[in-house]
């Protein structure tokens, strides 16, 4: 069935069935993986955000609908498997990100391989303190500020040294499921 | 890029309103109602695939453990160089399997040194995915008679408690955790606290009854059995400072845990009287 280009359409009727099923075993895959292997894999015993970077590098490849939807359902996910989490806390930060970022991408250069890297290590500071700073006015017990800074850095890094990795495959399989564009004649 | 930017504010005001209402929902139900739910399906869920990594990557995990240890590593390579290579890998083997069966030996004594309690062994899967909150995932839940808030426990002392509980996963709150709270006794003294996590980074923090108490550095902090979770003379940790701060009525303590959250691997589930193990009925469901 053909699409039209300039069809305005929702955030959820924009990612179909297909996409909407990747994007979600995406989300699975990438907790999972954060939570077994990269539990294991830390740097000074900081665990990097793999869900993040996915969140940053769907808004970055599709846009700030994707980002927004992607961003919620992501963060949801996070705060639902975290012990003690505000429910709701990562999906308000996430889903703020998922729409920052799917706009910036307007003003980034076109295929810069940098681009993509530069954004999720601005994302990754902008989630580290952003939620560091909702948790305790909100009233969470939380660590001392040392190590809030010390783990908001070594996310930064750790993101970003992912990104070049991680970020191909996730647009390879985005593109695999990117619906097609009939301009209707 | 062939849309316009801007289209998706009302998108956005949507998810942010759901966002607020569901952390609305967490603030007004706290741990019960339909977010206790979600958070059950949501461990449910991810549970295989975790499951399915870990048996699939313990081995690349240790290797990336490692990592740190990486100049000795290269020393230990050059002498292994010599070895035959199906012996050093039988060697491997033999280790690991000397290493486990340690372990599972050390937690049958732990079991056993809970005569009077019915326990539940379980294995550790998949650590929480965040750097704040401190979790980790255990092979056993509701089907085995695990109940949110029982006590879990490795050879070492006190590991923490349940929380999230599945048919057959639980999620375990950890005592470095800030959100971990029980009532201790320090054991030479008979002082009774509280005892708190305050993140993987640094030591649990006892605040005394008491100001006047003679708590000194080296004593052991157990559980005191005050609470409804936790029973008594489980072992926490060891006291490394004892000081009454400035204007504070009562003893500040700083107590350095016995488990090593980080390296997690068996645990016991105690069960409280009347839970029984095989996925009988259960006395007080909550």
């Amino acid at each position: 069935m053909a699409v039209s280009a300039n069809r305005r359409m929702s955030g959820f009727s924009e990612l179909g069935l297909g996409r909407a099923a990747s994007f979600a075993g995406m989300l699975l895959l990438a907790v999972a993986i954060q939570s077994t292997l990269l539990a294991q894999a830390t740097v000074l015993g900081v665990i990097p955000q793999l869900v993040l970077v996915l969140v940053v590098s769907l808004a970055f490849l599709d846009g700030e609908r994707v980002g927004i939807v992607v961003g919620f359902f992501g963060g949801l996910l996070i705060d639902a498997l975290l012990p003690g989490a505000v429910m709701g806390l990562t999906a308000l930060i996430f889903t703020l990100i998922g729409y920052g970022v799917g706009l910036l991408r307007y003003m980034a250069p076109p295929d810069s391989v940098w681009t993509p890297v530069l954004t999720v290590a601005g994302a990754s500071a902008v989630a580290e303190l952003g939620y560091a700073t909702l948790a305790i006015i909100m009233g969470q017990r939380w660590v001392s500020l040392e190590e809030t800074v010390k783990i908001a850095g070594l996310v930064v890094l750790y993101n970003t040294l992912l990104t070049p990795f991680v970020f191909p495959l996730i647009k390879r399989v985005a593109d695999r499921f990117r619906p097609e564009r009939v301009i209707r004649l | 890029m062939y849309r316009k930017a801007g289209r998706g504010r009302v998108l956005l005001l949507v998810f942010l309103a759901l966002s607020i209402i569901v952390i609305t929902i967490d603030y007004r139900a706290g741990s019960g109602g339909i977010l206790k739910t979600a958070r059950e399906w949501s461990v449910a869920v991810v549970a295989p695939i975790q499951r399915g990594f870990t048996t699939v990557v313990r081995p690349v995990g240790d290797f990336f453990a490692s990592i740190g240890e990486l100049g000795d590593l290269r020393d230990e390579n050059q002498r292994l160089k010599d070895r035959n290579e199906q012996l050093a890998s039988e060697n491997s083997q033999a280790d690991e399997t000397l290493d486990e069966n340690q372990r599972l030996a050390e937690l049958l004594d732990l079991q056993e040194a809970w005569p009077a309690m019915d326990n539940v062994p379980a294995r550790v899967y998949a650590k929480d995915a965040g750097n704040y909150g401190e979790g980790v995932y255990i092979d056993k839940g509701r089907a085995d008679g695990i109940r949110p808030n029982m006590p879990v426990l490795a050879p070492e002392g006190l590991v923490g408690k349940t929380l999230s509980v599945t048919a057959h996963e639980s999620l375990v709150l950890l005592i470095v955790d800030t959100n971990f709270g029980a009532n201790a006794r320090v054991k030479e003294e008979r002082d009774t606290g509280l005892v708190r996590g305050r993140g993987s980074a640094d030591p649990l923090t006892m605040i005394l009854i008491g100001k006047n108490s003679d708590v000194e550095v080296g004593d052991e902090v157990t559980t005191s059995g005050l609470d409804e979770i936790y029973p008594p003379a489980i072992p926490v940790g060891d006291v490394i400072r004892a000081e009454v701060r400035g204007g504070q009525a009562s003893k500040s303590i700083d107590v350095e845990p016995f488990v090593d959250t980080s390296k997690l691997d068996y645990v016991i589930v105690l069960l409280p009287d009347g839970k029984h193990v095989g996925g009988q009925s259960v006395a007080g469901e909550d």
